[in-house]
């Protein structure tokens, strides 16, 4: 053993030396080329978000962290963001919902097999807002409010930052899953303009896309850039046949049909010794997705106005804004000092159409405005930044405000007339007064981070946060990180946080009505989700909400032999306690106290979040990334990834004693716990590759995704799937691309035979609304791009 | 055995503690090679100096990159000399300023001794070259670009030869 150590050791110092004659021969290199090869000299990305301390290398990092650039994001042939993300992150999932109300117009996403409001996104390094919508259906991210990061036009993008590690001691709350930073594009970028045009082989889905990027250049380096979207996408639709109705196609089960209008701005404009900024986010969609068909027979039909049944269409219009703005400098004694204003809004408002409320009669109108869910946060932040000597310091503070409200619907869509005991709009009933909601709070928040260069080959970082909120109190994260170079072209890194997320005031004040279609008796029942402090809640045992609590260990290695050539390999951990999940519906069956408690309220079954379940998480991440210039002048570019994680639950907490033998199962069943450990592929890879050659650019991604499971023991396969862009320059400011995603047309396995009328392989949803690579198949596009 | 050990340890301890720089910071490496590269499309005015003096003022990137790259090497027909200046007042005589100050005064006083004694200044400050700094050096989207303001280079007396400014984003109207 000794000897083993001592000849490693002995190497080490052996090979530092010869490392070091190795980046000096690169330099040397580099002196003997034309000035022009050297401006064609590609650098590796840089990344902000990992540590308060300032910009670095990628893979200089003591934390696990990938970039996306602007030109894998457009190769990726996709439109909306989060589908690009799912073809070039290793971990990330985006599956296309379909049949869960709001849910299938603003897809969740989730890193690392967590949930999507453990994943804190940022813009230019500021938060942003999470979408106002909860997520209460069947889906992955049930339960959660996540941000809909398809509101950021594509073209405004520079690249995207994804911290693969836990962070909440530098960025607070919900940084558990990762974080994802947004940079928009900055000085220096040409204006051009795109328009693309796409549709599934099956000829619907079509996207019908514009974009304008304009960069306005100002003095000292200023510049206000704007971008400009439209985008319509079709919708596709993949039901199977209704037995019931002659084997009819009548339900629509795919992607919504969603026109989206995008705005985004960012500005930089340098005043003698300061710098004033502002960045703005602004999506405008209107979308529309199928509930379950009514049949001419059912009883929630009125025959004169659907003889041959219905479809109620749910057409939300979302409007989601942001704005942050702010001034940074130095001061004499060098301190970098960046003081901000952020503020963000995500008004979520239900429209239903082609539908009625059966117990208004024949009078009843045919289409709702159901009400709204609206959330809005604003954010002082400061930032101070002082290099001294060999240590990093950073420090800041933070004051955030955050209102979550639910308004009522138009009196018919929730109102109970008096032709049938069927009240509120098919498809989704209004919010009903009772419903409305208007919560806030407001945390504050300080902390410091140091990177201490105990040398050019050690870096140590140290992080603690202090946060208070009005709801729930106190928390403070601390994270330890350290990078170590034992060799010019080894990085050995590691880290250790704790981390929480504050529950969300979706979670906490969400409450909704509806009557439900009891299929065993054919009878309807009130079913009431309602918030943690309300009276029904409280009756049966809610108790206030806690954070959820976080720890993480991250272990990794960097080998980075040549510029042109890394690979890195990380494992990870993350231990989540206090998890908040929705309980199952507490129905008045349970005990006589729980029913006298649901009569009281006027209804017969109830739900509310809680700290449900404790989980354990581990994974691990491979990249490699490779390039090479040919002397021809040609270049290939290759990224290959792999990811595994695996989610077990822990711990299971007990709900009140009230509820029965309930206690243990009213929030984990077969559903819920799918959705925890086994929902979400297990792993995946991914080899993309990018080849040029003169005028042509070919980009090649290869996914593979991994098996997972839904509830009823329905099990998926894994898939590998292909996307193709070849692009041709024309001109110096003309580009055309043609490309397919998923050009071999593969499909997700379809659900097993059963005697179920919708979920079956046979039935009206013949695919896993969950797959990660949806259920269209192959999708062809061009592209033309000019620049201005 | 024991003694081997030791000494071993020493040196290992020695290794951390002044390792050279790190292999990955391609535009460290990059900006070191171009400092050199400028110079030979630059034209200064004729010093007395015998060597050309290449002068970082304030933070270092670079680790010994710098001292091992111009070891040996000749520009305009003098070897070259690497100084560290951590302000103004040590800069001396020069032929050529990179400036990493990162406080604006501090670096718009480097920039102002640069244009008053003919010393060709570089940095990737932002809006460098239009508070009067000569070439500013930029990374956007993972390549290399360059402003140069000709104006300042004129008003400092410092030709700089046409191949350089067909690669640059050229200033060509008053100089700070």
């Amino acid at each position: 053993m000794k000897t083993i150590a001592f000849a490693f050791t002995s190497m080490l110092l052996a090979t530092s030396g010869v490392a070091q004659e190795k980046s000096l021969q690169q330099a040397n290199d580099y002196y003997q080329k034309p000035l022009d090869e050297l401006f064609s000299i590609e650098t590796p990305v840089k990344a902000q978000v990992g540590s308060r301390t300032g910009a670095r290398e990628a893979l200089d990092s003591e934390v696990p962290i990938d970039v996306i650039t602007a030109a894998q994001l457009e190769s990726s042939g996709f439109t909306e963001l989060s589908k690009a993300l799912m073809k070039l992150i290793p971990g990330f999932n985006s599956p296309r919902p379909t049949g869960h109300d709001g849910t299938d117009h603003v897809p969740p996403f989730t890193l690392r097999g967590l949930n999507p409001d453990q994943v804190l996104v940022l813009v230019n390094g500021k938060r942003l807002h999470q979408s106002s919508l909860l997520n209460v259906n069947i889906s992955v991210g049930r339960g959660t409010s996540g941000v809909d990061i398809n509101t950021i036009p594509l073209r405004s993008i520079e690249r995207i930052e994804v911290l693969r590690d836990g962070a909440a001691a530098q960025y607070g709350s919900d940084a558990i899953a990762g974080i994802i930073n947004i940079i928009l594009k900055g000085y220096g970028h040409d204006s051009l303009a795109s328009v693309s045009y796409g549709r599934t082989t099956q000829g619907d889905g079509a996207v019908r896309q514009a974009d304008v990027f304009y960069s306005l250049p100002l003095k000292n380096d200023g510049f206000i850039n704007l971008t400009a979207e439209g985008r319509d996408r079709g919708r596709t639709n993949r039901a199977g046949p209704d037995s019931r109705l002659a084997n009819a196609i009548n339900h629509l089960i795919g992607e919504t049909d969603a026109q989206d209008g995008q705005f985004a701005v960012n500005a930089e404009v340098p005043v003698d010794a300061l710098i004033f900024y502002a960045h703005g986010l602004l999506d405008r969609r209107a979308s529309s997705a199928g509930a379950l068909y009514r049949l001419p027979t059912d009883v929630r039909n009125n025959p004169v106005l659907y003889p041959n049944g219905f479809l109620p269409m749910i057409e939300p219009k979302i409007t989601d804004y942001s704005l942050g703005a702010g001034v940074r400098g130095v001061s004499a004694d060098n301190v970098r000092w960046d003081l901000s204003l952020t503020h963000g809004s995500n008004d979520y408002h239900f429209y239903v159409s082609n539908t009625h409320n059966d117990s208004l009669g024949n009078s009843s109108p045919t289409s709702f405005d159901s009400g709204a869910t609206a959330y809005t946060q604003s954010i002082l932040n400061l930032d101070l930044v002082k290099k001294i000597g060999d240590l990093n310091l950073a420090g800041g503070a933070e004051i955030r405000h955050e209102n979550y409200q639910i308004s009522r619907g138009e009196l018919a869509s929730y109102v109970l007339g008096s032709a049938s005991t069927i009240a509120g709009a098919q498809g989704f009933p209004g919010f009903m007064p009772e419903n409305e909601v208007d919560a806030s709070r407001g945390n504050k928040a300080m902390y410091v981070d140091a990177r201490y260069d105990v040398s050019r080959a050690l870096s140590v970082e140290g992080a603690a946060r202090y946060e208070n909120y009005s709801d729930f109190g106190s928390t403070v994260d601390k994270k330890m990180a350290l990078a170590y170079r034992p060799h010019d072209d080894v990085l050995l890194r590691a880290s250790a946080s704790t981390g929480f997320r504050a529950p969300s005031l979706s979670q906490a004040y969400y409450t909704s009505t509806v009557s439900t279609l009891n299929s065993t008796d054919a009878t309807f029942r009130q079913a009431g989700t309602f918030a943690v402090n309300h009276p029904v809640s409280v009756a049966l045992g809610s108790q206030a909400l806690r954070p959820e609590k976080s720890k993480h260990q991250t272990v990794g290695v960097v080998y980075q032999p040549t510029s042109d050539f890394s690979v890195s390999v990380d494992y990870f951990s993350a231990d989540i306690a206090d998890r908040i999940m929705l309980t199952g519906n507490i129905i008045d069956t349970v005990s006589p106290q729980v029913k006298a408690i649901l009569k009281q309220y006027g209804v017969q079954s109830a739900r509310y979040f809680t700290n449900a379940i404790a989980t354990e998480t581990q994974g691990l991440d491979i990249r490699l990334n490779y390039k090479h210039s040919f002397e021809n002048h040609s270049r290939v570019k290759v990224v290959a990834s792999y990811h595994r994680d695996n989610t077990a639950i822990s711990a299971v907490y007990p709900l009140a004693s009230i509820l029965g033998n309930q206690t243990a199962t009213a929030v984990l069943n077969d559903t819920t716990q799918s959705f925890i450990e086994t929902a979400q592929p297990a792993d995946g890879y991914k080899l993309w590759t990018q080849f040029e050659a003169g005028a042509w650019r070919s980009t090649l991604n290869l996914n593979r995704v991994g098996s997972y499971y839904y509830f009823n023991g329905s099990s998926f396969g894994a898939k590998l799937t292909t996307d193709l862009d070849v692009a041709l320059q024309l001109s110096k400011t003309v580009e055309v691309a043609l490309g397919g995603n998923n050009i071999f047309n593969v499909l997700p396995d379809k659900f097993p035979d059963s005697a179920n009328l919708f979920v079956s392989g046979s039935g009206i949803i013949q695919y896993p609304p969950i797959s990660p690579f949806g259920y269209n198949g192959a999708f062809y596009y061009v592209r033309l791009k000019v620049a201005l | 055995m024991t003694h081997k050990w030791f000494a071993l340890a020493v040196v290992l301890v020695a290794q951390l503690v002044a390792s050279p720089a790190q292999a990955s910071q391609e535009e460290n490496r990059l900006m070191a090679v171009f400092l050199g590269r400028f110079a030979s499309y630059i034209e200064l005015p004729d010093r007395a100096s015998k060597h050309f003096v290449i002068t970082l003022i304030d933070e270092n990137p670079f680790g010994s990159l710098l001292d091992d790259l111009y070891a040996g090497k000749v520009i305009g027909g003098k070897p070259v000399v690497i100084r560290y200046a951590t302000k103004v007042e040590d800069v001396g005589q020069s032929d050529m300023l990179f400036i990493t100050l990162v406080n604006p005064r501090s670096r718009q006083e480097a920039i102002d001794y640069g244009a008053r004694n003919s010393i060709l200044t570089i940095s990737t400050a932002t809006g460098f070259a239009e508070r009067g700094g000569i070439i500013q050096l930029d990374f956007v989207q993972q390549h290399t670009r360059i402003k140069i303001n000709h104006a300042a280079a004129v008003k400092s007396n410092i030709r700089i030869g046409a191949p350089l400014l067909s690669l640059a984003s050229v200033i060509r109207g008053d100089a700070q």
